[in-house]
């Protein structure tokens, strides 16, 4: 394993077998049991060859219909599978890949529509074991030889142009999602240069990478270049082969163009008509599509911004149709720039590589990153560009403008003067700061004393914030920032939902807050924590804790249930007629006292009636004897008093009234 | 127990929601994953600290005049925050109604401010994680140059003193030095807002990172037409170190920006102190080395401190390897072991 932040890059990585078909011979001798047949088995060892896995590619550079200044930078291709670039044998040296990333420029080739793969390859030529294929249909790029020649690795590049990386796992950047750890890199030979017009300078150029296959035709490849020609620098203006210009008369009138009525391609006259005859693999499609783009393409030469197909034209291919059929069109819409009718326009020799992959991106014409960076000019906010002196404001704004525009007016503290209308339609100056100062500011804190003491300043208007500096004119920054803070809030509801439903709760928690002051009210100290805990909770909160401490003191809280009052007990003696029962305890005679009654009236009668006066006092009973036993007894009786005044009511046990109760029954 | 029943008196639920309401917790409007309790909602907090951030203020509001923000420059600036203030105050000024509405916002707002604060340092989670200190200065810088339209995804570091480790070296990413980006955004195609928190010494710009590059450095003539591509070779063995000198590399004529490889490979063989391959042969991996092109970074500080060469020298948390021929092929047949 790599560590962090190292990666190892290895020459090659060679397959034990290159791809093919293999026959496994057996044969056993001399063995006791007899001969035995020799057994012939195949095993085909498969690789892509015309169409690279999606999967397999791992990242590309320059990303796929990207624009930026490439002109300095390799365009490379990372694969997944660390051998795939030396699975197919294709030189007797087993370290020359058989891929290469050739990049053609727009008018340099062109890019066929799916064809099947027998024709992905230049005629007459055929791949060894042809019944090897891992698809069906593929595409292929046409070039002339002299765009072969120009533009593609001679031989001995090619084994430089493919590296193996191992690269540390961990680090996404480098290992772009590799499972292994091992990267196959294919790298460009050419640095895409931009367009040039003499008219408008440096335009945006369109290029296409092609991964391609080299198998059989290595040959084709152009010869290295002598070492006495040697050149360190190259006119990036200079153009290899630009076939669009004729691709465009070809298309606007084929006959003519064939027949050499054409003024500017007089060779074409020459041409062999068989020769098209014997070539029916420039499929229809190609043809459609060169008619397509030839003509953006005319406007491409001289126009920066119209080159076609644009990248947002690619994007929108990308997003407008089902999923399977994007990939396919966005690689169709990348390639809309190589559909020229190579064979048909030219009498070069035409090869033909099958394209395992490829995309498009285009190159502008900026400069590197390194000279943007270093001649920035660098400068607080607020001040000007190079020696531009800041021109004093203008006294009226009557007069023609200016022809050149002046450089603004520009306080040291950048503040910038603007025309200022005001509400009352008055012209005038006024002074305007962004966010962005050139100095710190003082944030504006709570004032110390006063009315306001220890509370922030709000505003609710922008009027509140313009000030008037001491030169005399406004100074409008804050307010506009008020009002634009405004406007933006506004201009999103779901903003002004969120502020008004956050208002709602607060007045909510309030009027909560209120009432629990207010049911507390008796308990003054409560009021200070009804106004610091604002909650809306404060009924069921309250509930709780009264259950809770209920639940602690059970003991005094819960007992069994017992009436209020205890009721006395029943009096027996008490039955009967209450008169007589009355009669009875004073020893009277009822029924005597009832006579006279009748006769004399009740009072009459107890008048008359005798009272029964008690024996006197037997001597016996006499003396300090008794007068003892009588102290005894009144003792015994406020003893039994006390102790009923002191025993609670309830409870199943005797209490003092039953004792006093039954005291005189023991006495009888 | 059937026939239990309670029997509070005035007494004990007078108690009772005494303490219940000693111990009240206050009704957050909002908690977040790290516990924090706000009395702002989540999307209002988020939302003014966006605003506060400057996003969606038109462009204008920004640099009032476009001689402020010439072609080509770098502006540096503080972030008034009087000016972010009065933003959020006319965000929040929106449906108040009543003079109530806007005595309960005058209230609130201490509370507003302080929050909205706090939400704007997590804004944008990732950048400066490292940051230690969080600074009431905010400051910034528009850039508005091509390097920002044709490199996108450029890195931007800002650290709060001298690196003393010089201009070139590789600082770890959760660096403490490094002030936390507030925001970082294309405002146009060319036009890059970053907001940091704090106030810079240094601050680097880096041209991205797209995996490894191979390139060349191209020298142009006066009229840009005519460019010599250049590298500046490695020692194969240590390829950390520099070797000051640069090897023009072979174009094949006629053909613009196609290179020569075979004969830059002479070129490289030739000279003894590549260390390329002894056996005379140069290997892709070898070569692939001498072609790698590290990102760039510009470094914008005090001038008053030494200032390296920063063309090429900086390389940021690649280092390179290489292993000789043997190793490789060693590699190979362990690879076929492996199948087998």
């Amino acid at each position: 394993m790599v560590q962090p932040g190292f990666f190892v890059l290895h020459p090659a990585v060679l397959p034990p077998l290159p791809a093919g078909t293999y026959t496994l011979h057996g044969e056993i001798e001399d063995i006791p049991a007899g001969p035995v047949a020799p057994l012939d088995s195949t095993i085909t060892v498969s690789s892509p060859r015309w169409t690279m896995p999606p999967d397999q590619i791992l990242s590309t550079f320059p990303p796929a219909n990207s624009e930026g200044a490439y002109r300095a930078t390799l365009p490379q291709i990372v694969l997944k599978r660390r051998t795939l670039p030396w699975e197919r044998k294709v030189d007797a040296n087993e370290r020359i890949p058989w891929l290469a990333l050739v990049v053609v420029a727009e008018g340099e080739g062109s890019l066929s529509a799916e064809s099947p793969v027998e024709q992905c390859i230049t005629e007459f030529t055929k791949v060894p074991q042809p019944a090897d294929r891992d698809v069906a249909t593929s595409v292929y790029l046409s070039v002339t030889q002299t765009v072969v020649n120009g533009i593609f690795p001679c031989k001995e590049d090619l084994e430089l142009l493919a590296h193996v990386r191992e690269v540390d796992l961990s680090d996404s950047e480098l290992a772009d999602g590799d499972d292994d750890g091992f990267l196959a890199v294919v790298v460009a030979n050419r640095l895409p240069q931009p367009g040039f017009d003499p008219k408008v300078g440096h335009i945006p150029r369109k290029y296409l990478a092609c991964l391609v296959n080299l198998e059989t035709q290595l040959p084709v490849l152009p010869p290295p270049t002598p070492d006495n020609v040697l050149v360190f620098e190259f006119d990036s203006q200079a153009l290899v082969q630009d076939l669009r210009p004729m691709a465009q008369q070809y298309v606007a009138n084929p006959d003519a163009f064939a027949m050499g009525s054409s003024t500017s391609a007089p060779f074409v006259a020459q041409r062999d008509v068989r020769d098209r005859a014997a070539r029916p693999t420039d499929v229809t499609d190609a043809y459609i599509g060169a008619a397509e783009s030839v003509e953006t393409v005319s406007h491409a030469v001289h126009t920066a911004s119209s080159w076609s197909p644009s990248p947002a034209q690619i994007e929108q291919a990308a997003v407008s149709y089902a999923a399977t059929d994007a990939a396919k069109l966005v690689r169709d819409a990348m390639a809309g720039s190589w559909r020229l009718p190579v064979g048909a326009i030219t009498f070069e020799p035409v090869y033909r590589f099958p394209v395992l992959a490829h995309w498009s991106f285009t190159v502008t014409a900026d400069g590197t990153f390194e000279q943007y960076m270093q001649n920035l000019d660098v400068g607080l906010l607020g001040t000007l560009h190079g020696d531009k002196p800041a021109q004093p404001a203008p006294t009226t704004t009557a007069g023609p403008p200016p022809d050149v525009r002046p450089a603004p007016e520009l306080a040291e503290t950048g503040h910038v003067g603007l025309d200022h209308l005001t509400r009352r339609g008055d012209q005038v100056r006024a002074w305007f700061r962004g966010p962005a100062a050139p100095h710190p500011t003082v944030r504006e804190q709570a004032p110390t004393s006063g009315p306001q003491k220890g509370r922030l300043p709000f505003a609710h208007t922008s009027d509140q914030l313009r000030v008037v500096v001491p030169d005399g004119r406004e100074d409008v920054s804050y307010a506009a920032a008020y009002e634009i803070g405004r406007l933006l809030a506004l201009s999103q509801s779901a903003v002004v939902t969120a502020l008004m439903r956050w208002r709602q709760e607060q007045f909510g928690a309030q009027r909560a807050a209120l009432l629990a002051a207010l049911a507390a009210h008796p308990v003054g100290f409560l009021d200070d924590t009804l106004f610091e805990h604002r909650t809306p909770g404060l009924g069921a909160l309250v509930g709780r804790h009264i259950v809770l401490g209920a639940a602690k003191k059970t003991d005094a809280v819960f007992a069994s249930s017992r009436p209020l009052v205890d009721p006395g007990r029943p009096l027996d003696f008490l039955d009967g007629n209450l008169d007589q029962v009355i009669a009875a305890g004073l020893g009277l005679d009822f029924e005597a006292l009832q006579r006279n009654a009748k006769r004399l009236g009740i009072v009459g009668a107890l008048v008359r009636t005798a009272v029964q006066v008690g024996a006197q006092p037997d001597p016996a009973l006499g003396g300090p004897a008794f007068t003892g036993l009588q102290a005894d007894l009144d003792r015994q009786v406020g003893a039994l008093v006390a102790q009923s005044g002191r025993t609670g009511i309830g409870g199943a046990a005797a209490d003092a009234l039953d004792d006093l109760l039954a005291d005189p029954e023991e006495r009888q | 127990m059937a026939e239990l029943k309670a029997y509070l008196d005035a007494s004990f639920v007078l108690e009772a929601t005494v303490t219940g309401l000693m111990n009240l917790t206050p009704a957050p409007a909002d908690e977040d994953d790290e516990g924090g309790v706000h009395v702002v909602p989540f999307d209002i907090r988020q939302w003014l600290a966006r605003l506060r951030l400057l996003e969606g203020v038109p462009f204008a509001y920004l640099a009032a005049d476009s001689e402020l923000l010439p072609r080509e420059s770098i502006r540096f600036f503080y972030l008034d925050r009087r000016w972010t203030d009065a933003l959020v105050q006319g965000a929040l000024g929106v449906g108040t109604v009543s003079s109530g509405d806007r005595a309960q916002l005058e209230q609130l707002y201490d509370v507003i401010r302080d929050e909205v604060d706090d939400e704007e340092h997590r804004v944008r989670p990732v950048g400066g994680e490292g940051a230690s200190s969080t600074s009431q200065t905010i400051t910034g810088f528009l850039l508005r140059s091509r390097a920002v339209s044709g490199w996108p995804g450029l890195h931007v570091r800002a650290y709060d003193r001298e690196l003393a480790e010089g201009d070139n070296a590789v600082i770890p990413e959760g660096d403490a030095r490094r002030l936390r980006l507030l925001r970082m955004e294309r405002l146009a195609p060319a036009v890059l807002l970053v907001l940091f928190d704090g106030v810079p010494q240094i601050v680097h710009i880096e041209e991205p990172r797209r995996g490894i590059q191979f390139g060349v450095r191209l020298d142009s003539d006066p009229d840009g037409v005519t460019f010599s591509p250049w590298i500046r070779p490695r020692d194969a063995t240590d390829p950390q170190k520099d070797i000051a000198d640069k090897v023009t590399v072979p174009c094949r004529p006629g053909s613009p920006g196609v290179l020569d490889f075979r004969h830059l490979n002479k070129k490289l063989l030739g000279r003894p102190d590549t260390h390329m391959s002894g056996d005379g042969v140069v290997d892709s991996a070898e070569f692939a080395l001498e072609a790698i092109r590290f990102p760039y970074r510009q470094v914008f500080g005090d001038t008053a401190h030494p200032v390296e060469e920063l063309l090429d020298v900086f390389r940021p948390t690649v280092f390179i390897a290489a292993e000789p021929h043997e190793k490789t092929v060693a590699l190979t047949e362990r690879f076929t072991a492996g199948l087998a």
